[in-house]
């Protein structure tokens, strides 16, 4: 099942409080933690995890298996849309 | 001039592992984990996994039935430790303290009170009682009547252990001649809530520094630690246990839950602890390790262990799967493992370690053995890069120290959040709907300063205490700079909201960015994280005499030269549970407004400072004996400060009769010894009731000493017996 990227960044934005931001401002493939786009911490990438488990009911236990989806909205929309898939 | 470091005479504990000192060291020794099924409270989502509760009946223990569960705890710990070192208190109170660590207080008693309201919507506010972390503080020495100074330190992990380094200073400036020092915390749903969030606890137990860590154990407990001046104790002919010979303590000013990469604050700590002792590295033959099973803490711990070590890391374990993680409780319960390491001349190993780890490339103490040991090393860090190290030396050493040199401190800026404009507030729901007249500051009007991360992650709480700071005080790289933030209650906001969403929704969908915000030195972190402040940091409680607790510890830095400038203040938040709990208990009416706000000020030695404000002569912390007695009161006062230059008393009257009338007794005491007419001036009536507001009043105090060019004494009473004076001179 696909996932819109459009849609994924909405939830970023709400999830993570993140002020005077659009969603347009967001590059798909932009790098969403460390140096280059939104520059997100740990304790973002852990609203994330609630973010999915609340929105699209993926749980997420340890961190590490997070990160390679975390890289962007890209990745994140790929990730959603694999556990989705039956 | 020369001094001695405070010998340890007694010790108190009560952790998952045992109870009693005896009982613990036996279950190290026999390498039996306190780690068992959950059962304190029922976790829907996460189960019972290994937990270090300790599951006796603590009333049967001879605990009081008054007090939260981390009040009982201190209590059952205290007890002990008094028992042990057989002082006569009654001769000594006056000089006899207490300062504890304590994070968590009473939040697992509270939620009693949130889940009755949420799930059954009535309101049962008699469990909140005992919330304040300084309650704990304030049980202890009411019911064993210490009259010395008291403090409680809230610095998260690291609680206890800069509680023990508090308590160590008041010593050494010859404030008390014997404290009980330590630290106490229950398990709670609101901790097991939030480090579950933050994806923290291991479900297999924890295993620090193991090659598989997943995360810490929560535990419980509380250990106190009776440290005494060398001369008293050898007056009564006290068996000396061991000594405390080396504190330190930074902030990594980096990162509000993840420590500094390369552990520079761990290693500051460390080395000041060192410096401190008058040791070198290699003086050290044990540490106890901070090792909480994260895979982030453990492999920076052992990345700053080698930084100071370099290729002789001592003889190292992490203790935390013997007890769990007791939070504020436990650098105190490590501080009586290190006592009973040195005493016995053995080392007790690190439980759940298996796996080396090649990133760790260290490997702890796998099996309890014997070993010699003079000097052990004990490491504490916590949220919001809050690190604290204690260094203990066996008995037969005498290692001797600078002695410190309290004296003047100037205070070179001020900044004030407040006082909050008079408006009505209605109370929202769960709660039973209702308004009440509130002093709020509202939204700061330069909150548009704050970083997009600052404005979107942080409650009100946390941005007064930022611009308050950000307004006293100009950056300087060059300046090393501790911060200490006192807080009656903390941030409410981000506590109540994490709590109210675990409880109502079942421990789903968590808020793990309000947890870490959630503890009381939030402010001081995020301060430091803002000023790059990598010395000392701290967030002390005390009730009303919470801001001059966080003065004490500020101006301490001072003299001891560990600091070069020192942010010392105090804030509180208006929020809707105290108010609505106040309202049911007849705390406000038109005379007792609650309010809010924050004060930061800038203090740097007086030789430092061209142009300062104005400054502080002195700084005393105490408790009042009951019944309340004015004399006695003016003689303590006058005995701290130089009444000759004092001509203003500014009081914390708050519009309580029984509270006031003390207050204007004393005032009127105080005149008839300086001969003259002193004038008695209050504050609270500007900024509202909150438990920080003399952090408002010493702003004031500054204002009226700069006018009026003269001495302003300001004087606080705790409704539960601590008392402070600050004396502030042009």
């Amino acid at each position: 099942m696909q996932i819109s990227p459009e849609e994924i960044k909405v939830k970023i934005i709400q999830s993570l409080n993140l002020q005077d931001i659009t969603p347009a401002q967001i590059d798909n493939g932009a790098p969403l933690f460390g140096a280059g786009g939104l520059e997100l911490d740990s304790i973002d990438a852990l609203e994330l995890v609630v973010m999915l488990e609340k929105e699209y009911d993926i749980v997420i236990k340890d961190i590490e298996e997070g990160r390679p989806a975390f890289k962007s909205v890209n990745t994140l929309a790929a990730f959603i849309a694999a556990k989705r898939s039956p | 001039m020369a001094a001695r470091f405070p010998v340890i005479t007694g010790l108190g504990i009560i952790a998952a592992t045992g109870c009693g000192v005896d009982e613990v060291w036996n279950a190290l020794r026999a390498g039996k984990s306190g780690l068992k099924p959950l059962t304190l409270f029922q976790s829907l989502r996460y189960g019972q996994i290994p937990t270090g509760e300790i599951q006796r009946d603590l009333i049967a223990l001879g605990a009081p039935s008054h007090g939260s569960r981390s009040d009982q705890l201190g209590w059952l710990a205290a007890r002990e430790a008094m028992a042990a070192t057989k002082i006569n208190f009654s001769e000594c109170a006056d000089r006899a303290g207490i300062v504890l660590g304590c994070s968590v207080g009473g939040s697992f008693d509270s939620e009693r009170f949130l889940i009755t309201l949420i799930k059954h919507g009535k309101m049962r506010a008699r469990p909140t009682r005992f919330h304040e972390c300084a309650s704990v503080v304030d049980l202890i020495a009411n019911e064993f009547e210490l009259f010395g100074p008291s403090m409680t330190v809230t610095t998260a992990c690291s609680s206890s252990a800069l509680a023990i380094a508090a308590a160590a200073e008041m010593i050494m400036v010859g404030e008390a001649d014997v404290m009980l020092a330590g630290g106490a915390d229950s398990l709670s749903r609101m901790t097991w809530g939030g480090f579950h969030s933050l994806l923290l606890v291991d479900a297999a137990g924890c295993r620090p520094f193991d090659a598989n860590r997943a995360g810490t154990s929560l535990g419980e407990g509380a250990a106190i630690l009776i440290l005494e001046s060398e001369e008293f104790a050898k007056r009564r002919g006290a068996k000396i246990l061991a000594r405390l010979t080396g504190w330190g303590a930074s902030c990594d000013a980096h990162h509000t839950t993840a420590p500094h990469p390369e552990g520079e604050g761990a290693v500051a700590a460390m080395q000041s602890a060192l410096r401190r002792a008058g040791l070198e590295p290699s003086a050290i033959n044990y540490i106890n390790a901070h090792g909480t099973g994260t895979r982030d803490n453990d492999l920076v711990e052992a990345k700053a262990l080698k930084t100071v070590f370099g290729n002789h890391v001592p003889p190292f374990s992490s203790t935390k799967h013997f007890f769990g993680h007791a939070l504020a409780a436990s650098g105190a319960i490590e501080a009586v493992v290190c006592v009973e390491a040195l005493r016995h001349q053995e080392i007790p190993p690190n439980p759940g370690f298996l796996a080396p780890d090649p990133a760790i490339g260290l490997e702890p103490i796998t099996t309890f053995q014997r070993a010699s040991l003079m000097h052990v090393m004990s490491n504490s860090f916590g949220f919001g890069g809050n690190n604290a190290v204690l260094i203990f030396s066996a008995r037969e050493t005498i290692p001797l120290t600078r002695a410190p040199d309290p004296g003047t401190m100037a205070i070179t800026g001020l900044g004030v959040v407040g006082p909050g404009a008079i408006g009505e507030r209605e109370i929202e729901p769960p709660l039973p709907s209702g308004n009440i007249l509130v002093h709020s500051c509202g939204t700061p009007s330069d909150t548009a300063l704050l970083t997009p991360n600052q404005r979107r992650r942080f409650g009100r709480l946390v941005q007064m205490a930022l611009l308050a700071a950000r307004r006293s005080h100009a950056h300087d790289p060059a300046q090393r700079l501790a911060v200490a933030i006192g807080t009656g209650l903390g941030c409410l906001d981000d506590a109540g909201t994490f709590l109210e969403n675990l409880i109502s929704k079942n421990e789903r969908e968590p808020m793990p960015a309000r947890f870490p915000n959630s503890v009381h030195n939030a402010p001081a972190a995020q301060i430091a994280i803002d000023q790059d402040a990598r010395a000392m940091n701290s967030a002390p409680t005390m009730g009303e005499i919470s801001f001059e607790s966080a003065l004490w510890q500020g101006m301490r830095q001072l003299e001891i030269g560990e600091a070069d400038c020192a942010l010392v203040g105090a804030v509180d938040e208006l929020n809707k549970f105290p108010l609505a709990i106040g309202k049911r208990w007849g705390l406000w009416d038109e005379k007792t407004i609650p309010g809010e706000g924050a004060m930061v000020a800038s203090l740097t030695r007086t030789e430092d400072s061209t142009t300062p404000l104005a400054h502080v002569t002195a700084v005393r912390l105490g408790r009042c004996r009951k019944p309340f007695d004015a004399e006695r009161e003016a003689d303590w006062i006058a005995a701290a400060a130089d009444l000759k230059k004092v001509e203003v008393i500014l009081s914390g009257a708050k519009g309580w009769p029984a509270l006031d009338e003390n207050y204007s007794a004393v005032a009127a005491a105080l005149s008839a010894r300086a001969g003259r007419t002193l004038e008695h001036q209050t504050y609270k009536q500007r900024c509202g009731e909150f438990h920080s507001a003399s952090g408002f009043g010493f702003s004031v105090a500054v204002n009226l000493a700069r006018e009026k060019k003269c001495g302003v004494l300001l004087y606080t009473l705790s409704p539960r017996g601590a008392k402070a004076i600050c004396c502030v001179q042009p």
